[in-house]
């Protein structure tokens, strides 16, 4: 199996499994784990790309409500020290790449002769 | 605000941003397809195919320039607010128009592969190793998948579900998807391009991208919200002078935990709850009170500054603090107390004569 092949192989199992998870979720858990979810039908099927997309995330955020184990503290520390960090590596690295693609731009001049190529002698 | 979730929310304002964005992404397409053909002509010369293909990716590229450009020009100056509000509806719609510039890609390039257009995709070019005929290819699929994952968890429910704080890290996937579109433009059309004005547009995009960035990092360290100072009799921290405090507005400092506290002043009396909304974790010390209730800058949820819980039938809460007034200075328990817990709001003409006796 081709580097490729595994991937195509990885990604769709990784969706099929995404897919069971989400069926599963928002059956049954979905309701238990957030009372503004009980009764709202609608919106579910929105979920099941996203699902399919960070199932592991959301098992185990699932599984963190579900059993009390979730910290209510975090839910209002948002992450705003690494602003500052993102804002420079992306400063730093659009700066890079746009140096990098501009400097090795291949150019031609326009007026040369064209070549006829001859065709590789026969090996022996 | 939710009380049951629903597909999505719309209201009034969201539908003219909706139709505003739906219309300028119309009008690019429009003016790529039917207006650059003679004024910036693409040279080599391309197919129609091909020019549909850019002109979705030069509009995915477009908007992702300025989903980036809002979050910054809104922290300079709280003009650019009603942009962030609906910033989420503008994100998916980006994702929908790179999906079609994808789209495009598979049918022009791989539709008649002999092996699957997915494998042919992946194993076409592998020169990973040089820069010159570098896959950029993969740039491309990386950043569609980073759309891929802001787009499918824009719901509301994954911002309760995943917690503010785990939805905003996995939405920092926009940066890397932003630097990989630009590799992607830079060794790819950019490489084969002899005019260099798209080169030149696509560039200044990225650099004011990244220049906004950093003026609005820069003015949020020296702008930013002071920090507390601890008491060494006790455990509480001071957060200002009773006179830094506005009748309806908030005073904000960041505790010595990294915690931030907004201290209100409402009717003569102090309150304190987290300055950090339940919804997107927004600015709420940034709000102003209306009978008793402070809004969110960002996307307008309310809380009772007394008992930091939103007005039924909504279901908000933000944790609360307990806080004093002592020698004219605001004092604050920094161990905050659970979501919605009511706090009795402090008199600061009853604490002042206090100290003024």
């Amino acid at each position: 199996m081709s580097a490729a092949q595994s991937l195509v192989f990885i990604a769709q199992a990784w969706g099929l499994i995404g897919l069971a998870v989400a069926a599963v979720f928002l059956i049954i858990g979905i309701s238990q784990i957030d009372e503004d979810a009980r009764g709202a039908i609608a919106f579910r099927p929105l979920l099941v790309p996203g699902i399919m997309v960070i199932w592991p995330l959301v098992l185990w955020r699932w599984w963190l409500l579900a059993t009390g184990r979730d910290v209510w503290k975090l839910r209002h520390k948002p992450p705003r020290k690494s602003h500052w960090v993102v804002a420079v590596a992306m400063a730093v690295l659009i700066v890079l790449t746009l140096l990098t693609s501009f400097s090795i731009r291949q150019t031609w001049p326009a007026d040369i002769a064209p070549q006829l190529l001859q065709a590789p002698e026969a090996a022996g | 605000m939710s009380v049951k979730y629903i597909p999505v929310q719309w209201n009034k304002f969201k539908y003219i941003y909706d139709l505003t964005i739906l219309a300028l992404i119309m009008g690019f397409l429009w003016v790529f397809v039917h207006i650059t053909p003679g004024v910036l002509p693409h040279q080599p010369a391309i197919n129609p195919q091909i020019h549909n293909m850019r002109a979705f990716g030069a509009c995915a590229y477009f908007l992702m320039t300025l989903i980036l450009l809002i979050g910054p020009l809104a922290r300079i100056n709280h003009v650019f607010l009603p942009l962030l509000y609906n910033r989420r509806h503008l994100g998916v719609l980006t994702f929908f128009v790179a999906f079609s510039h994808a789209s495009f890609v598979m049918g022009w390039y791989f539709s008649f592969s002999p092996a699957d257009q997915y494998e042919a995709l992946l194993g076409t070019n592998t020169s990973y190793a040089q820069l010159l005929g570098f896959p950029f290819e993969s740039f491309g699929i990386f950043a569609l998948f980073c759309l891929l994952v802001l787009a499918v968890t824009s719901h509301d429910f994954w911002l309760k579900f995943l917690t503010p704080r785990i939805w905003k890290s996995l939405h920092y996937l926009i940066y890397p998807a932003y630097v990989a579109v630009v590799a992607h433009i830079g060794l790819g059309v950019l490489q084969d391009q002899k005019d260099l004005t798209f080169g030149f547009i696509a560039g200044a995009g990225a650099i004011c991208v990244a220049i906004t960035h950093l003026v609005a990092a820069r003015y949020e360290r020296k702008e930013g919200d002071p920090g507390s100072q601890a008491l060494a009799r006790d455990n509480w921290e001071v957060i200002c002078r009773v006179d830094d405090i506005r009748e309806g507005y908030a005073k904000v400092a960041c505790l010595q935990n990294g915690e931030r506290v907004a201290v209100f002043l409402h009717e003569g009396s102090l309150s304190a709850i987290s300055n950090a909304c339940a919804h997107q974790n927004g600015p709420l010390g940034e709000g102003k009170i209306i009978d008793c209730l402070v809004t969110c800058p960002w996307h307008g949820f309310q809380y009772d500054v007394r008992t930091g819980r939103s007005p039924a039938p909504f279901t908000e809460k933000v944790p609360t603090y307990r806080l004093r007034v002592q020698s004219g200075n605001v004092e604050v328990d920094p161990e905050a107390n659970p979501p919605g817990t009511p706090v009795e709001p402090v008199p600061i003409e009853q604490s002042l004569e206090g100290v003024r006796t």
